[in-house]
């Protein structure tokens, strides 16, 4: 239990103090994963940095080539935000298949990436998105691809105190769908997940990209499948693509589901997403 | 355990108190000020007893620590009659024998609320996908459903 918490409202003032303060710190931001940590008694940091209303944190904005989409925009602001809609529609789409309303008016896209769980519905779209992602550090910035820094179950591999500053998404013109199975119709953890982003042009598919939940230690990008299908008449190319993007991958059996179910679900994902263009 | 001075309006009324900012906002409701109608059930945002309004949406206060609620609006089931919906879905829950025990009901209202106050003509699918996050275990959800449903045809 933190024994005590410190707010913020601009980065200024965090980077301001936050040397200060005890080196077990954390930052906390949405508060649904971090805050039943309190209650289970898990967590043993001695200070937690709120910066759930740090105003940069909270924009989504766009410039000529990008929407930005801070690391504290809630998840239920996504479902309708315009900029989301336009650009990053997967994001808008993942909302309804995300927790439960409140914790949708909680939970944080930026918690939801540090979290780095395998089966992170945020994730998933931001995959296929290929978005990148902000980090500060000391009000000094990197930007890496979404993926790159996600190195397994709750592993993300930041600097102290280096902060997810937000999204970078690029302004392309690509439809999206997401699929997600569950143990029941709302509120549940994914068995396995699926997102896909695409154009069609002349019939053809160009531009894809395609990201899988549940099916690896991360949320992973199934690059043969998205190489297979460039170029490609969807219906006809599903048969083929089925059977590429479960040689891609290797899930585990666990709680949730088993291996093999997994792999069929993938497929069985792959093979209606590929219909319904 | 450092203070932390929250302020904040509670049911309308501003509140300014320093409290331990280990404190999830479940306990400054409940044993900070003393307002019981927010229930604990799992503690966990699954079952949805603990919710209230925060600036206008339904959030699970037990997983919102009381220093998030800084300069912020809380609404519980003690103030919603205030609020449009409020009266008349406590009124409607009552008329259509929604409530057993009674302990999830101030969940089940103040995400009624919310549903109804985003979508007034909310059907009665959208209704139970705003309740995605609330469970039942005694009344059973046909009657809620109903209370909820004929609340919005009543306003």
């Amino acid at each position: 239990m933190p024994e005590y918490i410190e707010k913020y409202y601009t980065l200024k003032d965090l980077w301001k103090s936050v040397k200060k303060l005890p080196s077990d710190r954390k930052y906390l931001a949405g508060g649904t994963d971090l805050v039943i940590s309190l209650s289970c008694g898990n967590d043993k940091s001695s200070v937690w940095l709120d910066i759930s209303d740090i105003d940069r944190l909270k924009e989504i904005k766009e410039d000529g080539k990008n929407i930005f989409i801070g690391a504290a925009v809630k998840i239920s602001e996504l479902e309708s935000n315009p900029l989301i809609k336009k650009w990053a529609s997967a994001l808008s789409e993942c909302v309804k298949y995300y927790a439960s309303p409140s914790i949708r008016n909680t939970a944080t896209l930026g918690g939801n990436y540090a979290n780095a769980s395998p089966c992170a519905d945020g994730v998933l779209a931001l995959a296929a998105l290929r978005a990148k992602v902000m980090l500060n550090l000391y009000d000094k910035r990197r930007v890496v691809d979404i993926l790159s820094i996600v190195k397994g179950p709750k592993k993300i591999d930041l600097k102290k105190d280096e902060l997810i500053e937000g999204f970078i998404v690029s302004k392309e013109e690509r439809k999206s769908i997401f699929m997600k199975m569950m143990h029941r119709k709302r509120f549940g953890i994914a068995k396995a997940g699926l997102c896909m982003c695409y154009k069609l042009e002349k019939g053809k598919l160009r531009d894809v990209s395609i990201s899988l939940s549940s099916v690896a230690p991360s949320v992973v990008r199934a690059k043969k499948t998205e190489e297979y299908l460039e170029g490609k008449n969807p219906s006809k190319a599903q048969t083929k693509a089925c059977q590429l993007i479960r040689e891609e991958i290797s899930p585990l059996t666990d709680i949730r589901s088993t291996s093999d179910y997994r792999m069929r679900i993938v497929s069985v994902f792959l093979s209606r997403a590929l219909c319904s263009i | 355990m450092k203070k932390f001075k929250l302020e904040c309006e509670v049911n309308g009324k501003k509140v300014k108190v320093e409290i331990d900012s280990s404190l999830r906002l479940l306990d400054f409701i409940r044993d900070v000020l003393g307002l019981k109608g927010t229930k604990e059930g799992c503690g966990e945002g699954e079952c949805g007893a603990c919710m209230v309004l925060m600036d206008g949406r339904a959030v699970n206060s037990c997983l919102v620590m009381a220093v998030q609620a800084h300069q912020k609006r809380i609404v519980t089931i003690e103030g919603i009659h205030k609020h449009k919906y409020g009266a008349q879905l406590q009124e409607s829950f009552v008329k259509e024998a929604a409530v057993q025990c009674g302990f999830c009901t101030p969940g089940f209202i103040i995400a009624a609320q919310e549903i109804l106050s985003k979508n007034p003509k909310a059907t009665l699918d959208e209704i139970k996908e705003g309740l995605a996050g609330n469970l039942c275990r005694c009344t059973g959800y046909e009657n809620i459903f109903r209370a909820i449903d004929k609340a919005r045809r009543k306003k």
